[in-house]
C-alpha cells in the first residue's frame, strides 16, 4: 500500500520538488493505516483510489458508512480531466455497522465478488465509525480492542487471499492492498506516546505502515498565506528489519481554490 | 500460518517439525522451551492438538480458516494468515496487556500444523464467509 501511497504523493508533487528519500526507505506493506483528520483522511483515501483506478487499472473496493454524494473540491481540482469510466472502477459500499461490514470483507472471497478481476485495492473511510460506540463517539469500550483486531486481522487475511487469486488470475495487478483510515477522537486528547489509544494500539499491530496527518498551524505555514498546511508522516517496516521503522515525510498543503499538492520535506 | 512471531519461535516450531516427523513425539527438550516461550498455555495448547482440536477449513472458493474446538466445547474460528481469536485469553492477554505472544488455540493451531495434525475439513464459500465474519454459520 505505501507504493500506491507514495505513488499519490509524487504524482501530485510541486512542479519542481524533487522526491527525497529518507535514508533507507521503506519497504512496501501491501497495508497501510492514515491517521488524522477525518475530511482530509477521506480525500486521500480518494484520490489514492481515483489514481489506482486511473493510472493503474486496478478495481478498488471503497467500505464507507456514510454515503458519497461527491467529489472533495480538493480531489476534483487534483483530476480535472477524470473519465467516469474511472469512477466506475470503484465499487463503493456503504455498511451501517460493524456486523455488515465484517460480512462484507469476509464475502469477498466468493467468486461474485472476484470474477472476472479480483480487488487490487480494497479501501476502509473511518474505521473509528465501527469501531468507537454508537456514531464513533469518544469513550472506550469493552470489547472495542478485540473488535479492532478481528477487523483488522479479516482486512489482511482477505487482501492476503485476494493476492493469491490476483497472482494467479492477473499478476501484474498482484498483490491487493488494504487501506483503512482512523480518526482519534478530539476528547480524547493530544496523542501520548506512554498510553496510546487502546483501539488505535490494536491497529498498529497489524497494520505494517502508517500516514500520520497532523495540520502544521506553525507561524511558517499561516505566514505563508496558505489556506491548510499538513504534515505527512508516512512510517513503516523498514526494507530490510521489520522492526526497524524508517518514515519519509511530505508536506501536503490545500490551497484556497482547493487544489491539493505534495512536497516532499 | 504466515508467522509474525519472534525468530526463537518460529525456530521452535521448525525444530518440533523436523522432530516430530522423524520420531512421531517431542523430546522433553523442546517441551521445556515450548514452556519456556509460550508459558502455560504451552501445555494446554499440547491437550487441544492431543485431541485433535484444530481443524483447517476449506471453501470452493480457496479460502481457508482455522477452527480450534476449546476444552469446553466451543469453537474459536482463527485465520490462515495473521493471528487473531475470538477468545478471552487472546483479548486480555494479547491485545491489552501484551504480556502474551498466542493464546492456547492459536499455539495449538501452530503446534498443529508443525506435527501434521490439523484435520481437514471442507464447506461452502457462504458457510466460510459467516464464520470469517464471527457468526455461527449453521452446518
Amino acid at each position: 500500500m505505501v507504493d500506491v501511497l507514495t505513488h499519490v504523493f509524487s504524482t501530485f508533487i510541486a512542479k519542481g520538488g524533487q522526491v527525497s528519500h529518507v535514508r533507507g526507505g521503506l519497504s512496501s506493506p501491501c497495508s497501510a493505516l492514515v491517521v488524522g483528520d477525518r475530511s482530509m483522511s477521506r480525500s486521500v483515501l480518494l484520490l489514492a483510489a481515483l489514481t489506482a483506478v486511473s493510472r493503474r487499472g486496478m478495481k478498488v473496493l471503497f467500505f464507507t458508512r456514510t454515503q458519497i454524494q461527491t467529489l472533495p473540491p480538493s480531489v476534483q481540482s487534483c483530476l480535472p480531466n477524470l473519465s467516469p469510466d474511472s469512477l466506475k472502477m470503484i465499487k463503493f459500499c456503504y455498511p451501517q455497522t460493524l456486523e455488515e461490514l465484517l460480512l462484507q470483507v469476509a464475502s469477498l472471497h466468493e467468486p461474485v465478488n472476484t470474477s472476472p478481476t479480483a480487488p487490487s485495492l480494497v479501501i476502509v473511510d473511518r474505521l473509528q465509525n465501527f469501531l468507537c460506540g454508537p456514531g464513533g463517539g469518544g469513550g472506550f469500550h469493552q470489547g472495542e480492542q478485540s473488535c479492532a483486531a478481528h477487523l483488522s486481522a479479516l482486512l489482511l487475511d482477505t487482501a492476503a487471499f485476494l493476492t493469491q487469486v490476483l497472482e494467479c488470475r492477473a499478476p501484474g495487478l498482484a498483490p491487493c492492498r488494504l487501506l483503512a483510515s482512523f480518526q482519534l477522537e478530539l476528547e480524547a486528547g493530544p496523542a501520548d506516546p506512554g498510553h496510546p489509544h487502546p483501539v488505535l494500539a490494536v491497529l498498529d499491530r497489524y497494520f505494517p505502515a502508517r500516514c500520520t496527518l497532523d495540520r502544521d498551524e506553525s507561524y511558517a505555514a499561516a505566514a505563508a498565506g496558505l489556506e491548510e498546511v499538513w504534515r505527512v508522516d508516512l512510517s513503516g517496516a523498514g526494507p530490510t528489519d521489520p522492526t526497524d521503522r524508517t518514515s519519509q515525510e511530505w508536506q501536503l498543503v490545500v490551497f484556497t481554490n482547493g487544489l491539493m499538492e505534495f512536497r516532499s520535506v | 500460518m504466515r508467522s509474525f512471531l519472534p525468530a526463537v519461535a518460529e525456530q521452535l516450531f521448525k525444530d518440533i517439525q523436523k522432530i516430530y516427523e522423524e520420531k512421531s513425539q517431542i523430546p522433553d527438550d523442546l517441551l521445556i522451551a515450548l514452556k519456556f516461550v509460550f508459558g502455560s498455555c504451552a501445555v494446554q495448547a499440547l491437550d487441544l492438538v492431543d485431541k485433535h482440536s484444530v481443524t483447517c477449513l476449506s471453501s470452493p472458493s480457496g479460502r481457508k480458516a482455522f477452527q480450534v474446538t476449546g476444552g469446553s466445547g466451543r469453537l474459536y474460528t482463527c485465520f490462515t494468515s495473521c493471528h487473531y481469536c475470538p477468545c478471552p485469553a487472546f483479548a486480555y492477554a494479547v491485545l491489552r496487556r501484551n504480556d502474551g505472544l498466542l493464546c492456547k488455540h492459536l499455539l495449538g493451531v501452530y503446534l498443529s500444523q508443525a506435527m501434521g495434525l490439523t484435520q481437514q475439513e471442507s464447506v461452502s464459500d457462504m458457510y466460510i464467509s459467516t464464520l470469517l465474519a464471527g457468526g455461527a454459520a449453521a452446518s
